[in-house]
């Protein structure tokens, strides 16, 4: 193939010594083996964890869901505890949310952005790294809180004065994914601060934190490579959808999330120290909570969906042979989702009474909302019809994509009407819309994604049957675990209920999602296992063997570390399709290519900055517990963070030079100089 | 930040520099945040328009704790200290070095003037019995000027470091220039939020109906 000659995979590096910093201190630099992954600043390796400990992520909360369906197989059953049942289902949308959603989009988001956009990093690399530590500290914090609670259940607390103290002991968090105050608040004049729940709420508040943070200083990254690192002619119509998605989502992320971080430390102070923001006895208005919760809430359903309707926008002109049908009206409607996006959150208020006035203005700003994702759905039918189309695996989970998504917008568009609404409130119709639109939807775009591009992340083919089995297994079941749940919320069972008695019509449905559950959880396994199985042992592939679109399927797989030996310069939407099957090719800029391409060194400072989260972490909600001197490890952790940040102020830009391959028919670069 | 010494040379796609764009996006963010403490501030002053009760049982106006010379004082300082800032900033991409140190340290002594300002207003308002505890209007009022002033505190703490930064001859050149001009925006920023709770939290308490333009305290109070 001529097209990917002068991408050869091998490049040297050129001795030089290790630079140091201001300090004295090393940077690690051109680190091998675990000092390498943890001190990477290299996107594709960023992504490449990101999506590690979204899987794994994905995984408990998997589990989590298993063990709450097991519960719900049979009326009266008593497999779990309320108790347990409560601290399960929230953990259960926590995680899938904000540790496995949220990451696996963010995996995507580095691996791909670079890439699609023709540069060799993101903006700050640094930054990357540290979004990724916090996110991982922050979902250890949160997931942590089971450790307290197995401690707990085990008895090892019972010899502690502070443990005695404490009515209420769920450990993990027990009050639903948007902990709804005043269950989560306080209660009591005077700052007496007396809670409903126990630590795992505080557990859940310094946890989602953390990790608004982590997207936060991620979304500022992509905003600035997608906006400033575009490659020569890669204009803004010019970029792939799914660097676009990200650039929308980004914006809403930076946008949404300062509502829930409000309404967090709100909280914190509130439980911490004897606020009254949501506490009712002191006039507080627990409905503010729930404001300021949707309007980061809302928009957070498009942060999750939209990466996802980016893949899909990419998955299905590869395998039709045609180019996206409406690009300029799937990207619109993408950014006039996001706008609206921030317009609708009182949608999920209807039954608290906001008044005639603003639930029909939300009620229609909800309907319109509808016409940008139809008008997507239309742009992708559009794009398959009439093409040539390939069923390979990730094709058929993108397509899985389009019709699951489409049932879950159906049910969607019925909550429009505040009417029907106030009918389907706090029941499994509800669960089963959201899972349409997060599970049908949003899981199957992501594992479309994860198929189509593992073979440009490392260079090898998932095995097609067991991708095919897999598939059909989540679509199956998921099919079966949450269908019936139209009909058991109509039928009237309410969500978040440990358990229903027998007799009221529910139970062949309940047993039947339990099934389907099972089904689905072998076929994520199915799925995911043949993944890793391809990390290790999968068959190697070429450099492109989609017949890909886009400028990452013209390098080299896996990519190198340079992304790209010379910087692209791009004369058309598709670059990469059109270089090959078209007339306009790919040209490639000289950018001083001779003396090599210039690498970042590695550093330890973003995860130092981020361990401070870790401290934080913990010691906010040992504090709150009463936990003497807990205190102490905040100010510990605020210590940490700043010495980590100050550090890496402080260290020098490092560096070193990479000779790249030659360019086919070019003459040998000169020698590598020093920089 | 940037990790790629070539950075410096490349041109960006829109011929803004990575820091300066990055941190505009963390104002448009942070206007959110303000903007939703605020809000809060402000739906409950709504609520409660009648102030608070302190420890004694008894029912107090926030007019009454308000020292508005005082936060007009304040407020002015941390105009001025814009305005050193401007010229700090100015200086940089001038390259002088002395005159941007003499207007970062003015910046500095205004910021730290501010903060002993507000703990003074915190001291004096906790004395005379609005604690955060004992009232939302307490938890909202000390929440949000105090997320203010830690905003400024973390400013004040990086124009330090700036400070002492540009005696190791590193800070300059271009790069030098963006770093103030990226702690300027960041600092004009966190000033402009003030102005802004300045009026809604401070001077729109004077225009109620026991404001000076109103009928004033009820007579048993002042």
């Amino acid at each position: 193939m001529s097209h990917d000659s002068h991408h050869a995979p091998v490049a040297c590096k050129t001795e030089l010594a290790p630079e140091r910093s201001d300090l004295g201190l090393y940077r690690p630099d051109r680190a091998t083996g675990w000092t390498d992954w943890l001190t990477t600043v290299d996107h594709k390796k960023i992504g490449i964890m990101y999506g590690a400990f979204a899987m794994l992520y994905f995984l408990i909360g998997g589990v989590e869901a298993l063990a709450i369906r097991t519960q719900l197989a049979r009326p009266d059953n008593d497999f779990i505890t309320a108790r347990m049942y409560n601290q399960l289902f929230t953990m259960h949308g926590t995680t899938m949310i904000f540790l496995g959603v949220m990451p696996l989009s963010a995996a995507f988001f580095n691996f791909l952005v670079p890439l699609q956009v023709g540069a060799r990093d993101v903006a700050f690399p640094r930054l990357n790294a540290f979004s990724l530590w916090t996110f991982v500290f922050g979902a250890f914090v949160l997931n942590a809180s089971w450790l307290f609670e197995f401690g707990h259940l085990a008895g090892w607390f019972d010899s502690f004065a502070w443990h005695k103290a404490l009515v209420y002991t769920d450990f993990a968090p027990a009050n639903g994914w948007f902990s709804y105050a005043p269950l989560s608040g306080t209660f009591g004049a005077n700052g007496q601060a007396l809670r409903f729940t126990g630590v795992g709420t505080d557990f859940w508040i310094i946890g989602i934190q953390i990790l608004g943070i982590a997207s936060l200083a991620a979304s500022f990254n992509f905003i600035c490579t997608i906006i400033n690192m575009r490659a020569k002619g890669m204009t803004m119509m010019r970029l792939p959808v799914f660097t676009w998605m990200t650039l929308v989502t980004s914006v809403l992320i930076i946008l949404a999330f300062p509502a829930i971080t409000v309404a967090l430390i709100e909280l914190m102070f509130d439980r911490a120290f004897g606020a009254n923001f949501f506490n009712p006895s002191a006039g507080g208005q627990p409905v503010l909570w729930q404001h300021l919760f949707w309007i980061f809430g809302h928009p957070e359903v498009y942060i999750l969906v939209l990466p996802a309707m980016g893949i899909v926008s990419e998955v299905l002109p590869t395998f039709t042979g045609k180019s996206l049908f409406g690009y300029p009206i799937i990207v619109f409607s993408g950014a006039v989702i996001g706008f609206l996006g921030f317009a609708v959150w009182s949608h999920h208020m209807f039954t608290t009474g906001l008044g005639p006035v603003p639930t029909a203005a939300f009620s229609l700003l909800t309907m319109a909302i509808a016409v940008p994702t139809g008008v997507k759905i239309f742009n992708w039918l559009g794009t398959i019809w009439g093409g040539r189309i390939r069923f390979t695996p990730p094709m058929v989970l993108a397509l899985g994509f389009i019709w699951m998504f489409m049932c879950g917008g159906f049910s969607g568009v019925m909550h429009s009407s505040a009417p029907a609404d106030s009918q389907q409130q706090d029941s499994y119709f509800v669960i089963a819309h959201f899972h349409y639109v997060l599970l049908g939807g949003v899981l199957l775009g992501l594992m479309a994604g994860l198929y189509f591009w593992f073979p440009k992340i490392f260079g090898r083919m998932p095995n097609a049957p067991v991708a095919y089995l897999g598939s059909a297994l989540v679509i199956l079941g998921f099919n079966l675990a949450f269908g019936p749940m139209h009909y058991l919320g109509l039928a009237g069972q309410p969500r978040r209920t440990h358990t229903y008695h027998a007799g009221n019509g529910w139970e062949t449905w309940n047993l039947v999602a339990t099934i389907g559950a099972y089904v689905l959880g072998i076929g994520v396994v199915i799925v995911f296992g043949n993944l890793v199985w391809t990390a290790f042992r999968g068959k190697k592939c070429g450099n492109d063997p989609w017949d890909g679109r886009t400028l990452e399927w013209s390098l080299p797989s896996p990519v190198p570390e340079y992304n790209f030996a010379q910087a692209p310069v791009v004369a058309t939407r598709d670059a990469f399709f059109e270089h090959k099957h078209g007339a306009k090719r790919i040209g490639a800029e000289n950018d001083g290519g001779e003396a090599g391409v210039h690498m970042p060194s590695q550093s330890w400072m973003p995860m130092l900055a981020s361990a401070g989260f870790l401290f934080i972490g913990f010691g906010m909600p040992m504090m709150a517990m009463g936990i003497p001197h807990a205190g102490w490890l905040v100010i510990a952790g605020l210590g940490v963070l700043f010495l980590g940040v100050w550090l890496w102020a402080l260290e020098g830009p490092g560096g070193y030079m990479l000779k790249t391959p030659a360019p086919a028919g070019a003459p040998a670069p000169a020698e590598t100089v020093a920089r | 930040m940037s990790d790629h010494a070539a950075a410096h040379e490349a041109p960006t796609s829109t011929g803004i520099d990575h820091k300066k764009l990055i941190m505009w996006l963390f104002l448009a963010s942070d206007c959110m945040f303000f903007g939703t403490l605020i809000s809060t501030h402000l739906l409950y002053r709504k609520l409660f328009p009648a102030g608070f009760t302190d420890a004694e049982g008894h029912q107090r106006f926030i007019q009454e704790l308000f020292s508005i010379e005082l936060t007009s004082f304040s407020t002015f300082i941390l105009l001025m200290s814009s305005f050193l800032m401007a010229l700090a900033v100015s200086a940089m991409h001038k390259g002088q070095l002395k005159s941007f140190r003499r207007n970062v340290l003015g910046v500095i002594v205004f910021g730290l003037i501010f903060l002993g300002c507000q703990v003074y207003e915190f001291t004096h308002f906790y004395h005379k019995g609005l604690t955060i505890q004992n009232s939302v209007l307490g938890s909202t009022f000390y929440v949000l000027t105090g997320t203010h002033g830690t905003h400024v505190a973390i400013g004040v703490l990086w124009l330090i470091l700036l400070y002492f930064y540009s005696f190791t001859g590193k800070l300059g050149g271009h790069m030098g220039a963006l770093d103030v001009e990226v702690a300027g925006l960041y600092w004009h920023f966190v000033d402009i939020v003030w102005i802004i709770i300045f009026t809604a939290v401070y001077l729109v308490e004077y225009l109620g109906p026991y404001g000076i333009w109103g009928s004033g305290l009820p007579a048993v109070l002042k």
